[in-house]
C-alpha cells in the first residue's frame, strides 16, 4: 500500500476513534459542554495528523533504505515514447532501437569493430564484402543467428528501398549466402561508407526472422526480436517500456536487471521526478530534454553527476542562397564576420561548447582542412555590406536597389535553445543594419518550410559521429531537405550534388580526399553556413548510478555499462 | 418529461451531422498535403512519387463528398480509420486513451464539486465576515494561477518537499490527484463564486423567513436555500466535464498522463487527420450528450422544472 493510501487510512482510523467516544457523531449531541467537545474534536485531529507524519516518514525511511539495497532497475526518463522500434523503419526512438537491435558491425571511437560478424573481407574493387558471422549466437526467442537470417533482413530492407534515405540501399546489387555462417554482400560501385553504414541504428540491424509479416518488414513486424542486451518486455503507450536483460546474450551481459523508460513530456517534470529520486538518468544532445540552465544548476547544486561528451555535431545557421537578401554572396560572407559566436557559446551554451569556425569539425574525417576562421569582426561585416551596394538609411537597415535587408529566421518551438540563440543572432546583425525577424513553428510546419524552402535563415543541426560527414553530405542532395532548397541557389549546385554522388563510390583514398575538399571548401566559400559551435551530449543522473558514458552517436544511450553501487559486476 | 427527453434526442442527430461535416471541412483545408504528411511522420522522403502512391493509398484523390460519405459510413459502423503515423486503428486509440481522461475528469469534478460547495456554503453562511473576504481572495488567486505553473508548485510541495504523492504517469490511485485538483483549479472560483451568490440572494427570500419562523433548524432551512439555489452550478459543473475531457494537455504533459488531450494534440502536430476528426466527432457527442443529462438532472432536483415541461 503507497504512503497516501496509508494517510488517508490512518486518518479515518482517527476519526472514527474520536467518532465511537461520541456514538453517533452528526445525529445526538454529546453530553458534554460545547467548548470541551470542540476542544477534544482539536485535539483528536492533531493527534491523528501527528501520527500520520510520524507513519510516513517511516515509511519514507523503509522504502528509502530497502530501494537502496535491492536496485537493479534503472529508470531512464525521455520526452518521447519509443514508438515502434522497428529496426529497418525510421519511427522509433534510436536509443530504444539500439538495445534491443544489433548490427553486423559496430561504430566506435577508433572506427569499425566487429558485432555480429566477426571478420570480414573486402574484394579489391570494393564492390563485394564477404563477411564471417559469430557462431552460436541466437535471437532471444531461440532462433539462430546465422547468414540466412541475414540475407532474411538484408532483401526485406532492399524491398523497401525508397524509404531509405542512405545511398547504400540503392548501391546493393545483391546478397547471398554462402554457408551457414559467411554472408556476402555485393554493390554495384565501391560505396566506401559500406561498413560504417551497416553500423548505424538503422535500418541495417538484424531482427529475428520468427517476426516477419508475408517475409517482409517494411508494413510492421509482429515482434520485436533482437540479438542485442536487451529485450522489450512491457510496452505501455505514452506511459513507459521495461527492457529487461537478455539471459542469452553472446556478449558481456548487461549490469542491470532491467532498464524502465518512462515517458515525460514536460522538461520540468523530469528535473523534479530527478530531485525526488523517481529517475536516475536523463540524456540529451540539443536541448530535447535538458536545457543549459537546468544543466548548470544540478551541477551546482551537487546532488547529481554531470557529465559532457566530446563534440559530436555541429550547429550551424543556415543561409538560403535563393532569397532575396541572401542570394547575395556578399551579404552571406559578411554575416559570418557579423555575429559573435563566443558570445553565443558563452551565454546561452554557458562556455560548455566550442565555438565553430567551420561546419564540421576538423576532427572528423576527411575534414581537417586548415580552412580559414571568420572570427567576430562587425566593422568588416558593415564594411562588405557598403561594398555590396546595401547602404545603411535613415532607419538603421540597410538597403540596395529597393530591397531592404529584413530577413526571417525559423525554428522549432518546441526548442526554448534555438530560440534563445536566435535572438543573439538577430541583436548582432541589427548592429551591422540587418533586420531579422524570429519565427518559432511547431515541428510539421518547420519541416513543411525546409521543403519549399520558404526562409532565408534557418537553425541546423547536423547528425554528428558517426554520420558525418558522409551521410550529411548525401542528404544535401535531397530537395526535400532544408541544406538543398539552401544550396539551390549556388552557382554551381548541379556540380555539387554531382561529386557528392561519385565521391561516395570513389574507390581511390587520395581522389576521395581532394573531392571532400573541393566540396567543403566550396560551401565554405559561398558562406551557405555560418558555424556556430560543436554540440555535446549532457547527461545527468543519480550518483549511486555508475558507469554512465557516451556512445559514438548522440542518439544511443550505453544502457548495457551502467549499474547501481550496491549492485555486484556480474 | 418523456416527450422532452425523446424530442431533445431526435434533434441531436442533425446536429451531430453538422458538426461532423464541419470539422471535415475545416481540417480539408489545411495547407498541409495529407499524403505528404503521412510520408513525411514516417520518416520516408518526401519524393513526388512517393506521395502520389501514398496519396492513392489513402483514397485522398477521390471527390470530397464521396471521402465525406465513405468516412460517415465507416463511422456508423464504428470504424474510424487509422491513423496515419503508425496504421493503427483510430478507435484502438481512443479507446486506450479515453479511461485515463474519464478518471481524470471524473476526480477533478468530484473535487470540483466538493471545494466548490463547501466554499460557498463557508462564504453565504459568514457573508460578509473576515472568512468570505479571505476564501473569495484564496479562490481568486487560484484562478489567476497559471494550470501550468500551479501543477508544478504542487509537484514541487506535495512530490518532491512532501514526498507525499509520485511526480507524474498513470501509477496507483494518488497519482490522479495532482492533476486532478491542477485541473479544478480553475473551475472552484467560477462555481463558489455562482453558488455563493445565488444563496446570498436566496437567503434573502421570504420563503426563507417563513421557515425561520415556523422553527425549522438551521440545517434544514440552509440544505432549502442549497437545493434552491443549485440550478445554475449544476448546470455548470455537468458541462464541465466535456470541458475538462477536451482540454487536458497541458495538465496531461506535466504530469506525463496518458489521455485524450495529448493524444489529440499529438496528432495535430503530425497532421494525423483521422485522429482529429474522431476525436471532434467524440467531442461533440460528448457535449451534446452531457448537455442533455445535465437538463434531465435540473428538472429532477427542481419540481419547477418538471412543472414548466409538462406544461
Amino acid at each position: 500500500m503507497d504512503t497516501f493510501c496509508q494517510f488517508v487510512l490512518l486518518n479515518l482510523l482517527a476519526t472514527a476513534m474520536l467518532s465511537l467516544q461520541k456514538k453517533c457523531y452528526y445525529c445526538q449531541p454529546l453530553n458534554l459542554p460545547r467548548r470541551m467537545e470542540r476542544d477534544m474534536r482539536k485535539i483528536g485531529f492533531v493527534l491523528a495528523a501527528l501520527i500520520c507524519c510520524l507513519n510516513i516518514s517511516a515509511c519514507q525511511n523503509d522504502e528509502k533504505s530497502t530501494a537502496q539495497a535491492q536496485r537493479t532497475e534503472m529508470v531512464y526518463a525521455s520526452t518521447k515514447d519509443i514508438r515502434i522500434i522497428n529496426p529497418h523503419l525510421y519511427s522509433g526512438e534510436m536509443a530504444a532501437q539500439s538495445m534491443v537491435f544489433e548490427p553486423l558491425v559496430v561504430n566506435t571511437s577508433e572506427g569499425v569493430k566487429p558485432c555480429l560478424a566477426e571478420s570480414w573481407e573486402i574484394s579489391p574493387d570494393g564492390r563485394v564484402y564477404t563477411f564471417h558471422l559469430r557462431k552460436g549466437v541466437t535471437f532471444s526467442d531461440g532462433a539462430p543467428f546465422d547468414a540466412a537470417a541475414v540475407k532474411m533482413n538484408m532483401d526485406a530492407i532492399v524491398a523497401n528501398r525508397q524509404r531509405h534515405g542512405f545511398e547504400m540501399v540503392n548501391e546493393i546489387e545483391r546478397n547471398e549466402v554462402v554457408d551457414t555462417y559467411t554472408y556476402r554482400l555485393v554493390l554495384t560501385h565501391p560505396y566506401y561508407p559500406t561498413l560504417v553504414e551497416l553500423g548505424l541504428v538503422r535500418p541495417f540491424r538484424i531482427i529475428s526472422p520468427n517476426c516477419f509479416i508475408n517475409g517482409q518488414t517494411k508494413d510492421g513486424v509482429s515482434g520485436y526480436v533482437g540479438t542485442g542486451p536487451w529485450v522489450l518486455s512491457e510496452h505501455k503507450e505514452k506511459q513507459y517500456a521495461l527492457f529487461t536483460a537478455n539471459k542469452n546474450y553472446w556478449g558481456a551481459q548487461p549490469k542491470l536487471q532491467a532498464v524502465r523508460w518512462r515517458v515525460m513530456p514536460d522538461h520540468q517534470t523530469i528535473m523534479l521526478a530527478l530531485q525526488k529520486g523517481e529517475i536516475d538518468l536523463v540524456f540529451g544532445a540539443d536541448g530535447d530534454m535538458l536545457n543549459m540552465d537546468a544543466f548548470n544548476a544540478l551541477q551546482k547544486e551537487g546532488k547529481y553527476a554531470t557529465l559532457i561528451s566530446k563534440p559530436i555535431a555541429s550547429r550551424a545557421i543556415l543561409l538560403n542562397a535563393h532569397q532575396p537578401v541572401t542570394k547575395d554572396r556578399a551579404v552571406r560572407m559578411a554575416l559570418q564576420y557579423a555575429v559573435n559566436k563566443q558570445a553565443i557559446v558563452d551565454g546561452v551554451l554557458n562556455g560548455t561548447e566550442s565555438v565553430a569556425d567551420t561546419l564540421i569539425s576538423s576532427t572528423v574525417p576527411y575534414c581537417d582542412l586548415g580552412l580559414p576562421a571568420r572570427g567576430y569582426d562587425p566593422a568588416k561585416a558593415a564594411t562588405m555590406l557598403a561594398a555590396a551596394g546595401w547602404k545603411l538609411g535613415p532607419d538603421g537597415l540597410r538597403a540596395k536597389d529597393g530591397q531592404k535587408a529584413i530577413v526571417r529566421l525559423y525554428y522549432n518551438s518546441q526548442n526554448a535553445q534555438e530560440r534563445t540563440l536566435a535572438e543573439y543572432v538577430q541583436s548582432d546583425l541589427k548592429k551591422v543594419g540587418i533586420e531579422m525577424k524570429i519565427i518559432g513553428e511547431e515541428k510539421q510546419a518547420f519541416l513543411d518550410r525546409q521543403r519549399t524552402g520558404d526562409f532565408e535563415l534557418q537553425y541546423s543541426l547536423s547528425w554528428g559521429t558517426p554520420y558525418d560527414p558522409q551521410s550529411y553530405l548525401s542528404s544535401w542532395r535531397i530537395p526535400a531537405h532544408g541544406d538543398y532548397q539552401a544550396q539551390v541557389g549556388m552557382e554551381r549546385k548541379e556540380w555539387l550534388d554531382k561529386t557528392i554522388t561519385q565521391l561516395m563510390i570513389e574507390p581511390n583514398e587520395a581522389t576521395r580526399k581532394a573531392m571532400y575538399k573541393e566540396i567543403l571548401t566550396y560551401v565554405h566559400d559561398e558562406g551557405v553556413y555560418i558555424p556556430i559551435s560543436y554540440s555535446r551530449t549532457k547527461a545527468v543522473h543519480s550518483k549511486a548510478l555508475q558507469g554512465v558514458g557516451f556512445g559514438v552517436s548522440q542518439y544511443e544511450v550505453p544502457f548495457e555499462k551502467m549499474y547501481f553501487e550496491n549492485t555486484s559486476a556480474r | 418529461m418523456k416527450a422532452y427527453i425523446l424530442r431533445r434526442l431526435l434533434l441531436t442527430i442533425p446536429l451531430l451531422l453538422g458538426i461532423s461535416f464541419v470539422s471535415f471541412v475545416i481540417i480539408q483545408l489545411s495547407p498541409s498535403d495529407p499524403a505528404e504528411v503521412v510520408v513525411r511522420v514516417n520518416e520516408i522522403e518526401p519524393t513526388d512519387e512517393v506521395v502520389a502512391i501514398t496519396r492513392e493509398q489513402l483514397g485522398l484523390n477521390k471527390p470530397f463528398l464521396t471521402r465525406y460519405a465513405d468516412w460517415m459510413c465507416a463511422v456508423a459502423q464504428g470504424d474510424l480509420g487509422r491513423r496515419y503515423v503508425d496504421n493503427k486503428p483510430v478507435a484502438q486509440e481512443l479507446a486506450r486513451a479515453l479511461p485515463p481522461t474519464v478518471w481524470l475528469a471524473l476526480t477533478s469534478t468530484l473535487f470540483m464539486a466538493v471545494c466548490s460547495v463547501g466554499m460557498a456554503f463557508v462564504c453565504a453562511m459568514y457573508e460578509g465576515r473576515t472568512v468570505d473576504y479571505l476564501l473569495r481572495g484564496f479562490i481568486f488567486l487560484g484562478t489567476a494561477t497559471p494550470g501550468f505553473w500551479a501543477g508544478l508548485l504542487l509537484m514541487w510541495l506535495f512530490s518532491v518537499k512532501l514526498n507525499w504523492l509520485p511526480t507524474s504517469g498513470m501509477q496507483g490511485a494518488s497519482s490522479v490527484i495532482l492533476p486532478a485538483v491542477t485541473l479544478s483549479l480553475t473551475y472552484i472560483s467560477t462555481y463558489a463564486r455562482l453558488l455563493r451568490n445565488s444563496m446570498v440572494q436566496n437567503k434573502q427570500k421570504n420563503s426563507v423567513l417563513y421557515a425561520r419562523a415556523r422553527g425549522l433548524t438551521r440545517g434544514m432551512i440552509w440544505r432549502h436555500i442549497f437545493r434552491n439555489s443549485l440550478q445554475s452550478t449544476l448546470t455548470g459543473l455537468g458541462m464541465s466535464l466535456p470541458k475538462l475531457m477536451a482540454g487536458t494537455f497541458v495538465v496531461e504533459t506535466i504530469f506525463a498522463w496518458p489521455g485524450l488531450g495529448w493524444l489529440c494534440v499529438t496528432a495535430i502536430f503530425n497532421r494525423d487527420f483521422p485522429v482529429i476528426q474522431a476525436y471532434v466527432l467524440l467531442m461533440a457527442v460528448m457535449f451534446v450528450g452531457c448537455n442533455l443529462l445535465v437538463d434531465i438532472l435540473c428538472a429532477v432536483i427542481d419540481p419547477r422544472l418538471r412543472a414548466r415541461g409538462q406544461a
